[in-house]
């Protein structure tokens, strides 16, 4: 019993004297403010969740609520539910100053700057009074961005690193921060974006150990590099300005939030389906068309003989005629200089 | 060997010496623009080819982009192609009516003629072969020109409409014709620039110019060294005996000096 009380006492000796006093009104349930909007905000916080947050034992209310210093608050007016959380959308950063200039640089904060409300706020995403490692698990990463982009998430969730991260609770799968990041979010309909997608994929995917695991190439990135889409995208990657055309990269062919296991009869780039691919970009292509591309295989006697054989009758044919006609110069030079 | 090393010591000499034509206006004109556009497609293939090279990624962006290059690349291709056509069809076309008699053909004669220059070079044989209008060297180089040209044409055009082809032929031809496309451009390439230009520029024997086929003329003594058996015709049927008349005509002393070793 006495055990007990401890641990109870010490719970409650978490909580700065502040924040206690704080919570001598704030923990009235019903405590709200009615706003002019109509809408009502409850103003009362739940002390276990606080107590229990990142910042149960770091932070007393004052810190971020550095508006209100003492009783009765001052006068503040908030048209509505949001213009209420806005007012305090600053407060992380007198502590998170990093996270903060990078969000500067997110897409949400471009339309949170042309006055477009519903861009999310640190708390959207991280909670206020309740602030817990975004990290664990992995799954509330998807599961907090799914709050606003619901549609995408759905797509996710069937693709094949949804379902493992859902299904199969595997760590190895990207969630949506680790291809969008998480506070400095760029505009994912850029050509710089598109350009530098296969980046993205490739962290994962030349990954020896991961890869492995899956029975998967790590040779998926350079072969496509070397072939005619990706050294197009890697010269327009380095151009400056949006080039004129587009070259496929990954996404175009394997999908987005979609991408499907390559053996998945439902898969854009399974044999069957592969053609409509091609076509978005090249109109007209025909069935025999996507034979153009050697999915991912370096050419051999097994896989694309035909250009396996034209390159081996070059390899031999060039040295042999190269060095042919370079004896032949230095067989004449050395005829001029001995009959000299 | 003495006539082989036989040049001229100045240009002013040179300008004086007797010259007989070797290459008509139309000849002159399909090599410096077959020059040009060969300079072009290699300026802008090569650095594809080698797109991961450091030198080719500063020359596509010095030309102004992937885009660009491509572009310039495609023009001078259709260029290349129509100046190809025309050339071939007006060759076959005036050997059919028998208005020339074609002087590329390779015969019997270039093979041993190999064989004699080699064993010269190798100190086998006293004289290197005795030639007609063109060498063997000079035919290895124009069919070389002929064939490579072709396989370019054929497989640039398989790179240029892809889907086009794939209707009625397999999709593995394109990746087949890229490696084609690249690897004889690439030796097209090295043997102009090892061949060719030892052939017209660095060989002691033309160096530092072979410019006959600029001004489309050639020295008289020149033709008797390298192409005797032109000579050897050319006498018979009497076209360059005012070009002796008009090198013995000369001051002796020019004479001897373009004689001198």
């Amino acid at each position: 019993m006495a055990l007990v009380l401890a641990i109870t006492r010490g719970a409650a000796a978490a909580l700065a004297p502040e924040v206690e006093g704080c919570l001598n009104c704030h923990r009235e349930q019903t405590l709200e403010l009615t706003l002019p909007s109509g809408e009502s905000r409850s103003l009362f916080v739940d002390s276990q969740r606080f107590a229990g947050s990142i910042h149960g034992d770091k932070l007393s209310c004052g810190d971020c609520h550095t508006d209100i210093e003492e009783f009765p608050h001052p006068e503040r007016t908030f048209k509505n539910v949001r213009e209420f959380a806005l007012a305090y959308y600053e407060s992380c950063k007198r502590c998170h100053f990093d996270n903060y200039t990078k969000s500067l640089d997110s897409v949400h904060y471009t339309f949170l700057s042309k006055g477009d409300q519903r861009a999310p706020l640190c708390v959207d995403c991280h909670g206020a009074h309740d602030v817990a490692s975004p990290r664990l698990p992995k799954t509330r990463i998807s599961t907090t961005c799914a709050r606003c982009h619901e549609q995408v998430y759905q797509r996710y969730a069937e693709s094949v690193h949804g379902k493992a991260l859902l299904k199969g609770a595997n760590g190895d799968v990207p969630v949506c921060t680790d291809c969008h990041r998480s506070h400095d979010i760029e505009d994912p309909r850029t050509a710089s974006f598109r350009l530098r997608s296969p980046e993205i994929c490739a962290r994962c995917h030349t990954d020896e150990t991961v890869m492995k695991k899956y029975g998967l190439s790590t040779g998926v990135i350079q072969s496509y590099l070397t072939d005619f889409h990706g050294m197009t995208a890697s010269f327009y990657k380095q151009e400056q300005g949006t080039p004129e055309a587009l070259t496929a990269v990954c996404t175009d062919c394997h999908g987005v939030h979609d991408i499907l296991a390559v053996q998945d009869p439902r898969s854009s780039v399974m044999q069957a389906n592969v053609a409509k691919v091609c076509q978005k970009c090249h109109p007209g292509a025909t069935e025999s068309f996507p034979a153009a591309w050697l999915s991912h295989y370096e050419p051999s006697p097994d896989k694309a003989p035909l250009v396996y054989y034209v390159k081996l009758f070059y390899q031999i044919f060039i040295p042999f005629v190269v060095l042919g006609l370079v004896l032949q110069i230095l067989l004449h030079l050395w005829r001029v200089v001995v009959s000299r | 060997m003495s006539r082989r090393g036989a040049k001229p010591t100045s240009a002013a000499k040179l300008a004086r010496a007797p010259h007989a034509t070797r290459f008509s206006v139309k000849q002159r004109i399909e090599h410096f623009v077959i020059m040009l556009l060969f300079i072009l497609l290699a300026l802008t293939g090569l650095p594809q080819e080698f797109f991961e090279a450091g030198w080719a990624q500063w020359l596509i962006s010095r030309l102004g982009g992937i885009d660009r290059v491509r572009w310039l690349h495609r023009v001078a291709g259709i260029l290349f192609t129509a100046g190809a056509a025309e050339h071939l069809g007006v060759i076959i076309f005036l050997a059919l009516s028998k208005r020339i008699e074609p002087s590329m053909i390779p015969t019997k004669k270039d093979f041993t003629d190999a064989v004699v220059t080699l064993g010269h070079y190798l100190g086998l044989s006293e004289h290197e072969a005795r030639f007609d209008r063109y060498d063997y060297r000079q035919k290895f180089e124009y069919w070389g020109l002929i064939f490579g040209g072709a396989i370019m044409v054929v497989t640039g055009l398989i790179l240029y409409f892809p889907t086009l082809v794939t209707r009625v032929l397999p999709g593995e031809l394109i990746p087949a014709a890229k490696v084609a496309h690249g690897s004889e451009g690439l030796l097209a390439f090295l043997i102009v620039i090892i061949w060719h230009i030892y052939n017209a520029h660095l060989s002691p024997e033309v160096f530092p110019f072979d410019a006959s086929i600029f001004t489309g003329k050639i020295e008289v003594e020149r033709m008797k060294r390298d192409h005797p058996l032109e000579y050897a015709r050319l006498v018979a049927s009497g076209k360059v005996a005012a070009l002796e008349q008009e090198a013995s005509a000369e001051p002796p002393g020019t004479d001897d000096d373009r004689q001198s070793p």
